[in-house]
């Protein structure tokens, strides 16, 4: 039973991986057959049509700053809302769980007229301003709950030896918090990179196009030569899979930190 | 035991501890360090929610607004097509018990064969890291007429049906897509649930010779309560705000708008029609929607992130 739930979630890549190597009449024969030839005609066919590399690009042109700067603004906040003494902040942090889930599009509608009005359309900056705001919210509250189990007296006794904050935050709190840091940094990437509503929004020319809405036309373009369109759907898989794979053990337990009590 | 620290915030005056008393130089950190944070949250996230709600209340072409009451209210309620969307949207929770009961069973079974859990935990977990693009694609290829699901199935004489052009099996697709990438999340915290529970309990049910099915209904899901819940309501949440990406990539919201989700209905009006006024209202209903499952969320589980163990 065990096996066959595990099979339903690996089975689908090993899908998307056998059949890029098919032709596409092999694959309307039989999808499910191993394929007869080693061959990587669909991914050579995918480069010389489809600007893909182009959209990795530009997606990792956005993600990247965004995920550096909405990790450190949300451990920032973090810090200071569980470790020092400040007023108004709970108010900001009560405002931040409100708006933890809210729909990209309630955002977004006067966000895209005012890009668009200042002629910032297909600019990556607001697209990667965007990003790193609406992932400050979830980053801060997971941060938060992480840096409450920061004993108190390790500050305290930093601030006593004369460290500044910004001290005590770079050489205490970051070190002593690293995976929970790392946890908002991979959901982060993940979040961005897999998102598709604001990519598709923001940065719909050519040029300035990201890898989800890329992936979302591949499927009216190829659905004839399906091995193209799978070789499309596992390249653009593999970042966030290597990720997972490279770090599942400090990002599912720091993930629970914020779910689980 | 308290001293005023004057921040830059006027009447600030947080209570410090008797030991910071001595050096009660004024401290501007917090603010400064809180300041990115806050400018993007506010400028980014809280201004255009007011927009948006302002412009609920106009016409609004995207160039020039004008205010109108509630006539985008009046159409959206007689729009004929809005029922049908939030019908869609109770369908589309029934993937809510469903996700909960594919976490539970495969936690319990992976909690139960402890040789290798770590293992399962890691494959389970597999289709939430990737885009629903993805899946949706992948989906929507494999539920083609005659694609590889018919294919499968061509034994039991469903050699080419058309599963995205009948409005059921169409949902059943989107939904199974919701479930599959979901249900991995569930078992993880399930899972993490479950070792907080006493391994005596189930001892002694052994011992009393209660069934498999007896100890999950007695044992595991009254002690793992709290976790159901939370995720029920994380899980509901989740049906009114991410099945945009599924619904774009399987079904375009068809066949008719039997698909058509809030989100993706809005964005048809506003980014294809240009009725951005109105797509507001529908945003703004949205917005309300998922605020209130918000805060019920919070209210239930005001103590969500105390840290787990293990």
């Amino acid at each position: 039973m065990l096996c066959l739930v595990g099979i339903s979630t690996v089975y689908p890549l090993l899908f998307m991986a056998l059949n890029t190597m098919k032709t596409s009449n092999a694959f309307a024969i039989n999808p499910y057959s191993l394929p007869r030839h080693f061959s990587l005609t669909s991914f050579s066919q995918l480069f010389a049509q489809v600007p893909f590399m182009a959209a990795i690009l530009h997606t990792l042109l956005v993600v990247v700053p965004a995920v550096v700067m909405a990790t450190f603004f949300s451990a920032l906040a973090a810090f200071v809302f569980t470790k020092t003494p400040v007023k108004g902040g709970n108010v900001l942090f009560w405002v931040m769980l409100m708006i933890m889930f809210m729909p990209g599009i309630v955002i977004l509608l006067p966000l895209y007229v005012a890009i668009a009005h200042h002629g910032l359309a297909n600019n990556f900056v607001p697209a990667i301003l965007i990003y790193t705001a609406i992932n400050i919210p979830y980053g801060t509250y997971l941060l938060r709950s992480n840096f409450r189990s920061i004993p108190d007296s390790v500050v305290e006794a930093g601030r006593v030896d004369g460290a500044s904050w910004m001290r005590v935050f770079m050489r205490i709190i970051l070190p002593i918090g690293r995976p929970g840091i790392l946890t908002v940094g991979i959901l982060t990437f993940l979040n961005i990179w897999n998102e598709l509503f604001i990519s598709l929004v923001l940065l719909h020319a050519t040029n300035t196009e990201m890898i989800t809405p890329t992936l979302a036309q591949l499927s009216g373009k190829y659905s004839t030569n399906v091995p193209v369109l799978m070789a499309g759907l596992l390249l653009g898989a593999v970042p966030t899979l290597l990720l997972y794979f490279v770090s599942a053990r400090v990002f599912i337990r720091g993930m629970l930190s914020g779910a689980v009590r | 035991m308290t001293s005023d620290d004057t921040g830059p915030a006027p009447g600030a005056g947080p209570v410090l501890r008797s030991n910071d008393q001595e050096r009660k130089k004024r401290t501007v950190f917090p603010y400064v360090a809180l300041a990115p944070a806050a400018l993007l949250v506010l400028l980014l996230m809280v201004l255009p929610i007011g927009q948006t709600i302002w412009h609920s209340f106009t016409y609004w072409d995207g160039l020039t607004s004008k205010y109108i009451g509630l006539k985008n209210f009046q159409l959206i309620i007689h729009n004929p097509v809005l029922p049908q969307i939030l019908l869609n949207s109770v369908i589309f929770l029934i993937s809510v018990p469903l996700i909960l009961a594919a976490s539970l069973v495969t936690a319990v079974l992976v909690y139960e064969k402890v040789l290798g859990w770590r293992v399962f935990r890691f494959l389970f977990f597999i289709p939430n890291v990737l885009s629903p693009v993805i899946v949706g694609v992948l989906f929507s290829t494999v539920f083609l007429p005659a694609g590889a699901v018919d294919k499968l199935l061509s034994p039991f004489g469903l050699s080419n049906f058309a599963w995205l052009s009948n409005p059921w099996s169409a949902r059943a697709v989107v939904i199974l897509a919701l479930v599959w990438t979901s249900f991995g999340f569930g078992m993880v915290v399930i899972l993490a649930a479950m070792t907080t529970v006493d391994p005596a309990l189930y001892d002694a049910a052994n011992i009393d010779g209660a069934s498999w099915w007896r100890r999950l209904r007695s044992i595991t899901i009254p002690m793992i309560s709290g976790s159901l819940q939370f995720l029920s309501v994380i899980n509901v949440i989740y049906t009114f705000t991410s099945l945009f990406s599924f619904v774009f990539v399987i079904t375009a919201g068809g066949p008719g708008f039997a698909t058509t989700t809030v989100d993706y209905y809005t964005y048809i009006t506003t980014f294809e029609n240009g009725q951005f006024g109105y797509g507001a209202a529908l945003a703004l209903i949205l917005f309300i929607i998922v605020l209130t499952l918000t805060i019920v969320q919070v209210k239930l589980f005001p103590n969500r992130e105390v840290q787990q163990g293990s």
